[in-house]
């Protein structure tokens, strides 16, 4: 047989073997896999920007109630017992000052709790934490004998942090304003 | 072509013959089935994704009208000097109401037309998109307020299962559980639950509420 002749043989197509086959199927599923694993983190993000959006409802929400108060009106209730108690979770945020805290809201208004669980919009519950505290725009602040700033600006106002907390945030939605008044002559 | 050549051939001819069987029909009908069985599920679950995302992107599109029309009407109640019905009455305290009437300085940046006398209606007509909801519109006028009727209506949410999502609470009486505390301004409270399928599904609400401080009301 001459040369050409055997090069021109046809090759032997016996079909795929066991483990060709498995490679292929391994190979397969990898990219079948990949594709999964994209619905799935998309599907997760999804849902975390959904948690997200109606925590900063509620946060925007509450924010707005204080917004709408008079200076004097800004205050938390901290002695009407159980429902105003605050927990480790609420004093272990760095918002939290036990010092200059601003209290003696004393309405059966929700607002100034320091912790409500609310409904979101999504319909799921969220934790609503409330912190409101004196602090300085320059200056340290001194509690004592009176409220002041020292040196500088020696008017203190009023810092409002609105923490909204669930299971399902990875981090909590944070909004902070200050609330200042005008210095009366007085 | 000599003997040798064809004898040659016809060997060759065997020889692939032997090695390249085919298929019995019997073969290919199996492996076409176990192909439809596949395809089939992979298909069914293509469309079912398919169908999820355009629901989502629906949705998604009618909750981000939604907030960004609760924003516009934020940003004009805030700066409203009276906020009242669509009569020119004031609001009574409790009552839900399908429109109100934001009445604008001159200063204020949504005030396009910089004229004195500015009004600014939010109201609720039937969605045209889904049977039982409701769209929100806005329209605006320099001479009377105007109403839903009033031509210019620009729409601003849709697919709202309620008809009636403003209300103005008091100390004493409550819009939906709502109280306005004390020494506040007063609260204009905003309910918009968006449901895209209509008011019949009860799942899948997103229920935007919100109260609205009335910036130029005294402190009561």
């Amino acid at each position: 047989m001459t040369a050409l002749a055997r090069r021109r043989r046809p090759r032997r197509e016996e079909g795929f073997t066991l483990v060709e086959l498995l490679m292929a199927m391994v190979v397969l599923s990898v990219a079948v896999l990949a594709l999964v694993a994209a619905y799935s983190s998309g599907f997760v993000a999804l849902n975390r920007a959904t948690r997200v959006s109606s925590a900063t409802l509620l946060a925007d929400s509450q924010m707005e109630r204080f917004r709408a108060l008079q200076y004097g009106a800004i205050q938390l209730n901290t002695s009407c017992g159980a429902s105003c108690t605050e927990d480790a979770t609420y004093t272990a945020d760095s918002a939290y000052s036990a010092a200059a805290q601003v209290t003696g809201c004393t309405t059966t208004d929700a607002t100034c709790l320091p912790t409500q669980t609310k409904t979101g919009p999504d319909g799921n519950s969220y934790r609503l934490d409330t912190y409101i505290a004196y602090t300085c725009v320059s200056g340290t602040l001194s509690t004592s004998p009176s409220l002041t700033c020292g040196s500088g600006n020696p008017y203190p106002v009023k810092r409002v942090t609105v923490v909204v907390r669930s299971t399902s945030l990875t981090t909590p939605v944070r909004e902070q304003s200050t609330f200042t008044t005008f210095p009366s002559a007085s | 072509m000599g003997p040798t050549a064809r004898a040659r051939l016809s060997r060759r001819a065997r020889a692939r013959s032997a090695a390249e069987g085919g298929f019995t029909l019997v073969e290919l009908l199996v492996v076409l089935f176990i192909l439809l069985i596949v395809v089939t599920s992979l298909a069914s679950v293509l469309v079912s994704a398919t169908h999820t995302e355009v629901d989502a992107n629906k949705r998604f599109q009618a909750q981000e009208q939604a907030r960004t029309g609760l924003d516009l009407l934020r940003r004009e109640l805030h700066c409203a000097s009276a906020v009242t019905q669509t009569s020119g009455s004031p609001l009574v305290a409790g009552t839900a109401y399908s429109a109100i009437t934001a009445s604008l300085p001159s200063t204020c940046p949504t005030n396009v037309t910089q004229a004195a006398t500015f009004y600014v209606t939010w109201c609720t007509s039937a969605s045209t998109l889904t049977t039982g909801d409701f769209a929100l519109y806005r329209v605006t006028s320099t001479s009377t307020q105007p109403t839903c009727a009033s031509p210019g209506t620009v729409k601003r949410a849709d697919y709202l299962t309620t008809s009636t999502p403003f209300c103005l609470p008091s100390s004493a009486t409550a819009c939906s559980g709502v109280l306005k505390p004390p020494s506040s301004l007063p609260l204009l409270h905003v309910t918009m639950p968006v449901n895209v399928n209509g008011p019949a599904s009860t799942v899948d609400t997103y229920n935007i509420v919100d109260d609205i401080a009335l910036r130029n009301g005294a402190h009561t």
